[in-house]
C-alpha cells in the first residue's frame, strides 16, 4: 500500500513522493551527519509509473526515531510494527521523488492513498488556475530578463491565500533548504513562490489553449528588425512557453520604470476585515400622498437611495459593523484597529469606484447618497467592479443583479393528470402557451407594462421591487409577446420542455415556466407522486411496494412521452424489479394489454450491465416475470448475424455487458430495439470511454438509466447520463462546463446548482432509504446474493485444487477423509477470496481477485451514500491483506477486529465505529466479531466468504440488525456462480426449505456427502469466469 | 589647500569601503522616486544642481553604503560608509511643526476622512499640500533654506554624495509609506492615527496586532502530516470578470507602434476564462 505526499519545491515545482507499507520500517544505517536514504520511500521509477514526471530526489526533514522516519498516519502496514522508543526528533532523509505537472494532481490513482499535503497542493494549484481564469494577474518584468505573469491577490482572494498559508501541513514545508537547516520553508514565502510560478504557468496554458490564437504584438508592416524593441520582445515572451527575451540594459531600465505603476498593484496582506457596501432605500419625511416637491424623494414614493458603508470581519463573515459603530469606537473590541481598517478600505475602494471620494470628505463618513441614475449604474456596473476588487456588496432584497426583467411562460395541458391515456399523450401534443412579462417571479399586468414603457429612469419600482429597464430589450420583449400570443398561443409539450431547459433563444431571458397539470408535475419533479400508482400485470409474481408502484407509473409515464428516464433509487430499493414490471406490463398478451399507449407488442429491450449482474437479471426475471423471454448475450458462443436476428424474434429482453456491447456495436446498432437500459449507469461517466460511445450509438425507441449512486454530486456522471437519455439536453460538454461545472465546483454557486436541478429533475427519480414515505414500506432486512466472477488465475488454481483434493479424498476413509474434505473446502474458499491467500506469497492485491474487485464496487456505492458497513471473513490472512488495500483504495481508515485484538482496543474500535463521524468500514473476523458486539451504526453487512452454517452467519448479521438499528439492513453474501460457493448455497437453501433444521455448529455436515456428490459440488462451471 | 597628500583628497576617484548588510534601495535602474510626493521631496535636492554628486549618491544608495538611517521628528540621521574606515555621519534637518501647528493640522485631517483613507490605502492626495498651506504650513521643503544638511565628510560641497544617498533612501521610504513624510514633520504614524481617532470622537485604543510567526518544523512533530481546514469555495468570488483588473490599473507610458500596452493585452485577458 502506497501513501503519496506532495510539496512545492521552489527549485523544482510540484513534487510527489510516497511511502510504501511493504518496505521495511527501519534502516540499519546510522549516520547523524548526512541525510540517510528513507527506508520505506517508493523508488522514483515506481512512483513515476503512477504519476508520470521527471525523477529526482529531495532531502526532507521528517519526524523520526533513531531507527527510521515515523510513518504518516495514512500508512497502514499489513503487520503492525512492534513497540518503539517514544523519542521523536526531526531528521533529514533522502527521498526519491517525481516532479509532475500541476494537472497531474487532479488525476488521482485508485489504489493509492493520498496524504493531506496532496489535497492542499491540489487546492493551491486550483486557486492559481482560478486567479488566471478570472484575470487577477498582471504582467511584470523579472531578472533574466524574463516576462512573467504574477498573481494579484486582493480582498477575498487574500483571505483564501491566508487560509492556504494557515492550512499548510508541516510536511509540505519539510524540504531542507540547505545543509543544516532545521526550520523548513516559511509557509508564507512557500505559498507565494508557488502561486507565482503556478499562476504564470496557468496563464500561459490558458493562452495556448485559446480558441482564437492571441497575438499580443500588433502586426508589423515590412520585415522585423533583428533585435526587437524591448517592450515588443517582453510582450511576445508573455505568450508561449519561453518567458525569456533579450534587451539592452538601458531598454530594460526604461521598461522597468514604465511597469512600476503596475508592480505597485500589490498582493496585500489579508486584513482582518473588509469594507462592504450596502445599497438600500431610506425613507424620507416626505408623504407619498403629497405630490409636493421633496428634494430628498428620489423615487416618488418617499424614499431615496443611499450606499451605506460597513466593515465585515473576514474571519467571521457574519460579523458586519455599520460605519457609525466603527467611528464611535464600538467596533474596536471586535476588530483590531477597526477605524484605520475601514479608512484604508474606503481609500482603496475610492480608486475602483471614484464617486466614493466625495462621500469621504467629512470626519465620519457613513454613506454615499445616490441619484436614481447613479443607483442604477451601481446596480449594473459598479457593484460588480467592487466585488471583483475584493469588496463586499449587499444589494436590496429581491434584486438578482443581472436579469430582473424577463419572460414568463404559462403552460396548461389538456389531458387529465394521473391517467396515461392512449395515443393522446406525447411530446407532439399541443398545449396552451401563454407568455407574459415578469419581474422576478411576478407577472406584470398591462398597466405595469405601460408604466415600464413610459418610464424615463432606468430603475422602475414595480410591486415593491426595483426593475432595471433596458428600453431596447423591453421593446424586443414586447414584440415577442405580441407575436407569440397573437398567433394561436399553442406549442407542443416538447416545446415547453425545451423552453424549460433554456435551450431556446428568447429576446429576454425566461425567468420562469409555470405549468399546470401533468406538464407542471413533470417540470416540478413531482410526477411520481401525482401519477396514479400502477400495478404490475397479472402474470407478475411479486407484490410491488407502494413506492415501487409509483416508480413503475413514473417510468411508464416518461416512456409514453418518449422521454429518457433515470431511476436513481438508493441501492436496495429494487430498481431491477421496477424495470422488469415495466417490461412485463408492455408485453402482456394481446387483448389483456393494460398499457393503452402500445398498439402492438414491442420489440426486444437491450440491457447493458456489468458482467457480475448478467446472472442477477436472468434470475430475477425468471423469478418475478417468468413470461419474459430473456437472452443473455455474452461469451464466445453468442449468436451473431442471422442467428441473432432469429433469436431476437422470440426474445423480450437481451442482457449483455458493457464490454460485449462495445465490441459488437456494429451489429447491435443495426437492430431495432424497443428500449435501451443502462444498469449501473455510472459506467458511462466518462463520455469518451468505449461503453459510453457504444451506449450513445445504439438506436432505441426509449432509454432508461439505472444507478444507485448520488449523481447530483458528480457532475461529469450526471451530464453524461443525461446526455445519453435526452441527447443535447445540457448542451455541449464545453457549455456544460461553463454553465454548471465551473460555477458549482469552483465557486460553490447555489444558483447554478439550482438551475441544474431544475433542468434535470423531470427526468430523474431518486428515492432515499431514509425517506419516510419509503422507509415505512421497507422490510427490516434485505438479503442479497452478491454475484462475482473468478479471474482466470483464480479459475486455474481452483481446477488444480479440485483435481488434487478429489484424488486424496477418494483414497482416504474415516477421519482422514473428513480432514481432506474440510481441507479442500478451505482451499477452495481461499482461492475464491484471492490467489495470494492460497499461495501465501504475500504479493500485493492488484487486480487478481474477482471478489475483491466486486467488493470495491460495492463499497464505493455504500460509502457514496454515506452508509457504514461490516465486512466478515473467517480468514485472518485475507482480512489483513484487505485492510491496507481498502484503506488505500478509499483513502480512509479501515477498522479491523480479530482474535488477537486486546479487549481495551476492541471497545475503543466499537465506540469509534458507533460514533457519528467514525470510520465507515469495519472488517471483522467471523469468530472474534461474530458475537456479542453491538454495531448498529452499520446498515450493511457483507459476508465475504461463507461459513456454511446459517446460524453462525445469522449471528454475525445480528451485530448490525438488532435493537438500536433504525434503518433497513442490507445483508450480502458473496457467491461465485459455478463454484462450490453457489452449490453449497443452493444446498443450504434446499435444506432450509425442507425443514427448518438448524445444522449443528461448524461445517462438519459437509463431510458426510458422498464422493460423487462432493465432485459435483466442487466442480468448476464455465459460468464462474467473466468473459470480459 | 589641504595639508593631506593629493591621493587622499576626496575629489580623486576612489572606491568606498564595502558595508556588510548595508541598507540598499530597491530601485536598480532609472529614477528612484515613483510617487508624486517623493518626487516633490527630491525636487529641492535636484534643483541644487550639484551634478555628478547626485549620480554618485544614487550609486551609493544602490550599492548599500548606508549603514543606518533613522527618521525622527525634524531630522534624519544616517551613517554612510565612504572611503574612510569610520562612516560619515549625515544629518538632514527640516523644521518639525510645533504643537499648536500639529493640533490644527490634525483637526483638519480628522475633519476630512478622505486624507486618512487615502494615506492608509498607500497614497497621498495632492490636495494635502493646499490643506496644510491653508494653515500656513508647508509639508515639503521649497528651497535649500528649509533644510539643514550636514555631513562629516571632507567634501565641502553641499549636498555631498553621502547626503544625496540619504535623500534617495528617504524618497524610497516615502514611496512605500507616505506617513513617513508626516513623521519627518513631527508625527509618526501610530501617534498621528491615535490622535485622529481621538479627534474623531472615540477613545478606544487599538490592541497591537498579533504577529503570528511560523513555527519551526521541530515544534510541529505531532501533526506533521495534517493540514488545517481549507474550503476555498467559501471565498470564491461569484462573478468572474476577467478584464476588470486590467481596466483598473493606470495607463502605462509605453506603446508598441502607437498601440497602448493595455489594448494589446486585452485580447489575452478575454481568452483567460475559457
Amino acid at each position: 500500500m502506497l501513501v503519496v505526499h506532495g510539496l512545492w519545491s521552489p527549485a523544482r515545482g510540484v513534487v510527489l513522493w510516497a511511502e510504501d507499507g511493504e518496505r521495511p520500517a527501519t534502516t540499519s544505517r546510522r549516520s547523524l551527519r548526512t541525510a540517510r536514504p528513507h527506508p520505506f520511500a517508493v523508488p522514483a521509477s515506481q512512483l513515476a509509473g503512477i504519476h508520470p514526471g521527471k525523477q529526482t530526489s529531495l532531502t526532507l526533514l521528517l519526524p523520526s526515531r533513531a531507527s527510521g522516519p515515523v510513518e504518516s498516519p495514512e500508512l497502514v502496514r499489513r503487520r503492525a510494527p512492534g513497540r518503539r522508543s517514544a523519542e521523536v526528533s526531526l531528521t533529514p532523509w533522502t527521498v526519491p521523488a517525481v516532479v509532475v505537472e500541476p494537472g497531474e494532481l487532479a488525476d488521482p490513482a485508485d489504489d493509492v492513498r493520498y496524504g493531506a499535503s496532496v489535497a492542499h497542493l491540489r487546492a493551491l494549484a486550483a486557486f492559481a488556475d482560478d486567479l488566471a481564469a478570472r484575470g487577477r494577474v498582471l504582467p511584470t518584468l523579472r531578472p533574466g530578463p524574463e516576462a512573467r505573469w504574477r498573481p494579484v491577490v486582493q480582498g477575498l482572494d487574500a483571505v483564501a491565500r491566508r487560509s492556504l498559508v494557515d492550512a499548510l501541513p508541516p510536511v509540505a514545508r519539510a524540504e531542507q533548504r540547505r545543509s543544516g537547516d532545521t526550520a523548513g520553508h516559511s509557509p508564507e514565502l512557500l505559498i507565494d513562490a508557488a502561486l507565482d510560478s503556478l499562476v504564470d504557468a496557468a496563464v500561459r496554458e490558458r493562452l495556448a489553449l485559446a480558441d482564437t490564437p492571441v497575438a499580443l504584438v500588433p502586426p508589423r508592416r515590412g520585415r522585423a528588425p533583428k533585435a526587437l524593441p524591448a517592450t515588443e520582445a517582453w510582450l511576445t515572451a508573455l505568450d508561449g512557453p519561453d518567458p525569456r527575451f533579450e534587451a539592452t540594459e538601458r531598454e530594460l531600465a526604461t521598461l522597468a520604470d514604465a511597469l512600476a505603476p503596475w508592480d505597485a498593484v500589490t498582493t496585500e496582506e489579508t486584513g482582518p476585515a473588509r469594507a462592504t457596501f450596502r445599497l438600500s432605500e431610506i425613507g424620507t419625511l416626505h408623504d407619498p400622498a403629497d405630490p409636493g416637491d421633496d428634494p430628498l424623494d428620489q423615487t416618488g414614493d418617499g424614499t431615496r437611495w443611499v450606499l451605506e458603508f460597513q466593515l465585515q470581519s473576514t474571519e467571521d463573515p457574519s460579523l458586519v459593523l455599520p460605519a457609525d459603530d466603527v467611528w464611535a469606537g464600538r467596533a474596536d473590541r471586535l476588530i483590531t484597529s477597526a477605524q484605520e481598517l475601514l479608512l484604508a478600505e474606503l481609500g482603496r475602494a475610492a480608486l475602483v469606484y471614484p464617486p466614493l471620494a466625495g462621500a469621504l470628505r467629512r470626519a465620519r463618513p457613513e454613506e454615499l447618497d445616490l441619484e436614481l441614475d447613479e443607483a442604477h449604474r451601481f446596480l449594473t456596473e459598479d457593484a460588480a467592479r467592487l466585488l471583483a476588487a475584493g469588496f463586499g456588496v449587499q444589494l436590496p432584497a429581491g434584486w438578482n443583479g443581472r436579469r430582473p426583467l424577463g419572460l414568463r411562460l404559462s403552460v396548461s395541458s389538456p389531458a387529465a393528470p394521473g391517467v396515461v391515456t392512449r395515443g393522446g399523450l406525447g411530446r407532439e401534443e399541443l398545449a396552451r402557451f401563454r407568455w407574459t412579462l415578469a419581474a422576478g417571479d411576478e407577472e406584470l399586468d398591462e398597466e405595469e407594462i405601460a408604466a415600464l414603457v413610459a418610464a424615463k429612469a432606468k430603475l422602475v419600482r414595480i410591486r415593491g421591487q426595483w426593475v432595471s429597464v433596458d428600453a431596447d430589450a423591453l421593446a424586443r420583449g414586447l414584440d415577442f409577446l405580441r407575436r407569440q400570443n397573437g398567433r394561436r398561443g399553442t406549442g407542443t409539450v416538447a416545446d415547453a420542455l425545451g423552453l424549460a431547459q433554456g435551450a431556446v433563444d428568447t429576446p429576454l431571458p425566461i425567468t420562469s415556466v409555470a405549468a399546470e397539470g401533468w406538464i407542471g408535475d413533470l417540470l416540478g419533479g413531482t410526477a411520481d407522486r401525482t401519477l396514479e400508482p400502477l400495478d404490475p400485470p397479472a402474470g407478475f409474481r411479486a407484490e410491488l411496494r407502494p413506492y415501487q408502484k409509483r416508480g413503475l407509473s413514473w417510468l411508464a409515464f416518461l416512456a409514453s412521452l418518449g422521454l429518457g428516464a433515470c431511476l436513481a433509487d438508493d441501492m436496495g430499493l429494487g430498481k431491477t424489479i421496477q424495470l422488469l414490471a415495466l417490461e412485463a406490463r408492455e408485453r402482456e398478451a394481446e387483448g389483456e394489454r393494460t398499457d393503452p399507449t402500445l398498439d402492438a407488442a414491442p420489440g426486444p429491450t437491450l440491457i447493458l450491465c456489468p458482467m457480475s449482474l448478467v446472472g442477477t437479471w436472468q434470475r430475477e426475471a425468471a423469478r418475478f416475470a417468468p413470461d419474459l423471454r430473456v437472452h443473455a448475450h455474452h461469451g464466445p458462443g453468442r449468436p451473431r448475424g442471422e442467428a441473432l436476428r432469429a433469436r431476437l424474434a422470440d426474445t423480450d429482453i437481451v442482457v449483455t455487458t458493457y464490454g460485449t456491447a462495445s465490441r459488437d456495436i456494429e451489429e447491435l446498432e443495426a437492430l431495432p430495439w424497443h428500449r435501451l437500459v443502462l444498469d449501473e449507469a455510472q459506467a458511462i461517466k466518462n463520455s469518451n470511454a468505449a461503453p459510453s460511445k457504444a451506449a450513445r450509438r445504439i438506436v432505441a425507441g426509449h432509454r432508461i438509466a439505472l444507478t444507485g449512486t448520488p449523481m447530483e454530486n458528480r457532475l461529469a456522471e450526471l451530464s453524461s447520463i443525461m446526455d445519453f437519455l435526452n441527447p443535447g439536453m445540457l448542451g455541449t460538454p464545453e457549455r456544460f462546463r461553463q454553465r454548471f461545472a465551473v460555477p458549482i465546483e469552483r465557486h460553490g454557486s447555489p444558483e447554478a446548482a439550482e438551475t441544474l436541478r431544475r433542468i434535470t429533475r423531470p427526468y430523474l427519480l431518486r428515492r432515499l432509504k431514509t425517506d419516510p414515505t419509503v422507509i415505512d414500506d421497507l422490510p427490516e432486512k434485505i438479503e442479497i446474493t452478491q454475484e462475482y466472477h473468478l479471474t482466470r488465475e483464480q479459475a486455474s488454481l481452483y481446477r488444480t485444487i479440485v483435481d488434487d483434493m478429489m484424488e486424496k479424498i477418494e483414497d482416504s476413509v474415516g477421519i482422514q477423509r473428513r480432514g481432506n474434505v474440510l481441507a479442500a473446502m478451505a482451499k477452495l474458499k481461499q482461492v475464491c477470496n484471492h490467489p495470494a491467500q492460497l499461495l501465501h506469497d504475500g504479493s500485493p492485491i492488484g487486480k487478481r481477485s474477482g471478489k475483491v474487485a466486486r467488493l470495491e464496487e460495492l463499497l464505493a456505492e455504500i460509502l457514496a451514500e454515506g452508509d457504514k458497513v461490516l465486512l466478515f471473513s473467517q480468514f485472518t490472512e485475507f482480512a489483513s491483506m484487505l485492510v491496507p488495500h481498502l484503506s488505500a483504495r478509499f483513502d480512509q481508515e479501515v477498522l479491523y477486529l480479530h482474535g488477537g485484538t486486546p479487549k481495551k482496543q476492541r471497545d475503543a474500535m466499537v465506540e469509534r465505529f458507533q460514533s457519528g463521524d467514525g470510520p465507515s468500514i469495519f472488517l471483522l473476523s467471523l469468530k472474534a466479531g461474530g458475537t456479542g458486539l453491538t454495531l448498529t451504526a452499520a446498515n450493511h453487512v457483507v459476508h465475504l466468504d461463507r461459513w456454511w452454517n446459517p446460524a453462525v452467519e445469522e449471528q454475525a448479521t445480528d451485530r448490525a440488525f438488532r435493537i438500536g438499528q433504525g434503518r433497513t439492513v442490507q445483508v450480502r453474501k458473496f457467491v461465485c456462480p459455478g463454484t462450490v460457493e453457489e452449490r453449497i448455497d443452493a444446498l443450504i437453501e434446499s435444506k432450509k426449505a425442507l425443514s427448518d433444521m438448524v445444522i449443528s455448529d461448524g461445517e462438519g455436515w459437509l463431510t458426510e456427502l458422498g464422493t460423487s456428490e462432493l465432485r459435483s459440488v466442487f466442480a468448476l462451471g464455465a459460468e464462474a469466469v467473466a468473459d470480459d | 589647500m589641504s595639508d593631506q597628500p593629493f591621493w587622499a583628497q576626496e575629489d580623486h576617484p576612489k572606491r568606498p569601503l564595502r558595508v556588510e548588510n548595508g541598507i540598499q534601495i530597491h530601485s536598480t535602474r532609472g529614477t528612484v522616486a515613483r510617487t508624486w510626493w517623493s518626487k516633490r521631496f527630491l525636487v529641492v535636492l535636484e534643483a541644487l544642481g550639484v551634478g555628478g554628486r547626485l549620480h554618485r549618491g544614487r550609486s551609493y544608495a544602490r550599492s548599500g553604503q548606508i549603514v543606518s538611517c533613522v527618521v525622527d521628528a525634524g531630522s534624519v540621521v544616517a551613517l554612510v560608509q565612504g572611503t574612510r574606515p569610520t562612516p560619515y555621519k549625515v544629518r538632514i534637518g527640516i523644521p518639525a511643526w510645533g504643537k499648536q501647528d500639529w493640533s490644527r493640522a490634525e483637526q483638519a485631517l480628522a475633519d476630512d476622512a478622505w486624507y486618512a483613507a487615502t494615506l492608509l490605502a498607500g497614497g497621498m492626495p495632492t490636495e494635502i499640500e493646499d490643506l496644510f498651506a491653508g494653515l500656513g504650513l508647508a509639508l515639503f521643503p521649497t528651497s535649500q533654506r528649509d533644510l539643514s544638511m550636514d555631513c562629516t565628510c571632507p567634501d565641502p560641497t553641499v549636498p555631498c554624495k553621502h547626503l544625496a544617498a540619504v535623500f534617495y533612501l528617504l524618497a524610497e521610504r516615502f514611496d512605500a509609506d507616505p506617513f513617513e513624510v508626516l513623521a519627518l514633520r513631527g508625527r509618526d504614524r501610530e501617534t498621528l492615527l491615535a490622535n485622529l481617532r481621538r479627534r474623531r470622537g472615540s477613545t478606544a485604543a487599538p490592541e497591537a496586532a498579533v504577529e503570528d510567526d511560523s513555527r519551526p518544523l521541530g515544534e510541529l512533530l505531532d501533526d506533521f502530516y495534517a493540514a488545517g481546514a481549507l474550503d476555498l469555495t467559501r471565498f470564491a468570488p461569484a462573478e468572474p470578470e476577467p478584464g476588470a483588473l486590467l481596466e483598473q490599473v493606470p495607463e502605462l507610458p509605453i506603446e508598441v507602434r502607437r498601440h497602448k500596452v493595455r489594448d494589446l493585452l486585452r485580447p489575452a485577458y478575454d481568452q483567460l476564462p475559457k
